[in-house]
């Protein structure tokens, strides 16, 4: 079906050669596992609006918490934007941006909080990483460092999704240090916030019964429950499924920043939430 | 802009609701839509469909463009193509994470969008380093065209496909979100085949064209191979300004110049 046969294709010989990567037979090669890039990583997200947000009463005693756990683990810390992406979001809605305008504009935000954080901690040898430092020479800083801090949100950018619903940019911190996490098979992937996980209802709310915290969850119980408001992006939940090395996520308080030192140590705190 | 409006407007929602809450996500969809770069035309020169063809495909393509970008802004991006394939089955084999593979993916699809910029620079038309805005607007209203590389920059952050490692959001998926977040003209895939088949037409002697279908009904026909990254089905269904796309023939000469003018020469897919 070639107009003329004198187009002759220059390959390099493989096995997805020639053909479109989009058959689902010739794409389906012998599954390999894949590797963890840094085993020993621990990808530790402070919550924007839950911690951050909080100020000084609620972030010194984790950046104490985390200056004293750096001797035994090796942490990426990711942060999330807060109050002031919401701000952000608002103006560029009202301005008749597009999603991926307001990723960026957001994700600047989640920046500025892990600048402060990793200012925090320089004295310890932490410095914050772009999200190119990250993707390529994190080995490299881990090495020289025991941590370092970056931003939670995924350089989506101006290539963020259209949400299925309105225009806020499904990809946020929550899901950016997920995929992350995953692509270098670290150890531990846990998220802090200001409750101590996930309850059978949203604790927030008013009348019911009263809410019970779930210890450890599947992501396909979870669904099940539906429940209103999870201290989680459900984003999340639909790239658990497909992740191939993180197969499990722990939410516990920052609250009570010792939570983060049992987490690290591998104890059971707040809600484990698995594949 | 106040830091919060009346109960249950977007801006009391947004300070007060989760960014999921499916009211707040509803009452965004109220915002309106700005267009970017509304009379830019976005532009895909395949890969392995084109590029790697090597002068025979791409010196007609690149007389072509110069000749279009007289009356039509463009913004040209540029798929991987037999290179990245090697790339993906050597880290595939030596089990690579997706992160990897897609960083592999996006230098191929920068080589290529090099190798395009050196052939059209005599006619002005630059090399952008990113899509993210920049000078790109600058570049396409003087030039009439600026050619980028399709691979979106997910890298390390790249969604991780159900089977294998291979990247879901390649260069098609990419080239598509920049058309969106500009508010494009069109979006026009530049490749080896007349449009969609029924089944691959390569291998296949019994495929058809299929001049137009909608998105949905792609997806029900739930077609073994594809000439499009099945996941710009999904982002063309929430997709805002982009409502269509259209995939031509480059090997055809005038093709390109008739697209560009709103002509249906390949096949229309719709999201609706």
């Amino acid at each position: 079906m070639t107009p003329d046969p004198s187009f002759v294709t220059k390959d390099v010989a493989s096995v997805f050669a020639r053909q479109t990567l989009l058959d689902r037979d010739l794409v389906r090669q012998p599954e390999r596992p894949v590797v963890r890039l840094l085993p020993w990583l621990n990808v530790v997200t402070l919550g924007g609006r839950s911690i951050i947000d909080r100020g000084s009463e609620t972030i010194k005693p984790i950046i104490d918490v985390l200056r004293a756990v750096m001797p035994m683990h090796r942490l990426l810390i990711l942060t999330g934007p807060g109050v002031r992406a919401r701000h952000v979001l608002g103006v560029g809605l009202d301005l008749g941006l597009p999603t991926g305008v307001l990723a960026a504009m957001m994700s600047t935000e989640a920046e500025q909080n892990g600048r402060m954080i990793a200012a925090l901690l320089a004295e310890d040898g932490v410095s914050y990483l772009s999200h190119t430092t990250v993707a390529h020479q994190l080995a490299v800083h881990l090495a020289a460092s025991r941590a370092a801090v970056s931003n939670g949100f995924p350089p989506y950018g101006v290539y963020e999704f259209p949400p299925a619903d309105g225009k806020i940019p499904p990809h946020r911190t929550d899901s950016g240090a997920f995929l992350l996490a995953d692509a270098y098979g670290a150890a531990k992937t846990i998220y802090v916030k200001d409750v101590e996980g996930v309850y059978t209802r949203d604790p927030a709310l008013e009348g019911g019964d009263p809410p019970e915290l779930l210890a450890r969850v599947s992501v396909a119980e979870l669904a099940e429950r539906g429940i209103e408001t999870l201290p989680i992006d459900p984003i999340v939940l639909e790239l658990m499924p497909t992740a191939k090395r993180v197969k499990e996520i722990q939410i516990i308080s920052g609250l009570d920043p010792g939570n983060i030192t049992k987490a690290l140590a591998g104890e059971h705190v707040g809600t484990i939430i698995h594949a | 802009m106040g830091a919060s409006g009346p109960d249950g407007s977007l801006q009391s929602m947004l300070m007060n609701r989760s960014l999921s809450d499916p009211a707040l996500q509803a009452a965004s969809a109220q915002a309106p839509d700005y267009p970017i770069l509304p009379d830019v035309n976005v532009l895909k020169v395949g890969g392995q469909s084109l590029m790697d063809r090597g002068r025979a495909a791409i010196y007609p393509i690149v007389e072509e463009l110069a000749e279009a970008k007289r009356t039509h802004q463009m913004l040209i991006g540029t798929g991987a193509g037999t290179r990245a394939r090697h790339a993906y089955a050597l880290a595939m084999d030596l089990g690579l994470p997706t992160g990897v593979l897609t960083d592999v993916g996006s230098a191929v699809s920068g080589q290529n969008a090099q190798m395009l910029g050196y052939l059209m620079a005599r006619h002005g038309v630059p090399v952008v380093g990113d899509a993210g805005l920049g000078v790109v607007a600058l570049k396409v209203a003087e030039s009439g065209a600026a050619i980028f590389a399709g691979m979106p920059p997910y890298d390390m952050w790249q969604h991780v496909p159900a089977e294998g490692v291979i990247p879901p959001y390649r260069t098609d998926a990419g080239c598509f979100l920049v058309a969106e977040v500009y508010g494009a003209r069109q979006m026009i895939y530049v490749k080896d085949e007349d449009g969609l088949y029924t089944a691959n037409p390569k291998t296949d002697e019994s495929a058809t064209l299929i001049p137009e279908i909608t998105v949905d009904e792609l997806i029900e026909r739930d077609l073994a191979d594809l000439v499009i990254e099945r996941p710009v089905l999904e982002l063309m269904r929430n997709a805002r300004h982009i409502k269509s796309v259209q995939v031509i023939n480059g090997l055809r000469p005038g093709l390109i110049t008739r697209a560009l003018a709103g002509e249906h020469v390949g096949t229309i897919i719709t999201a609706a």
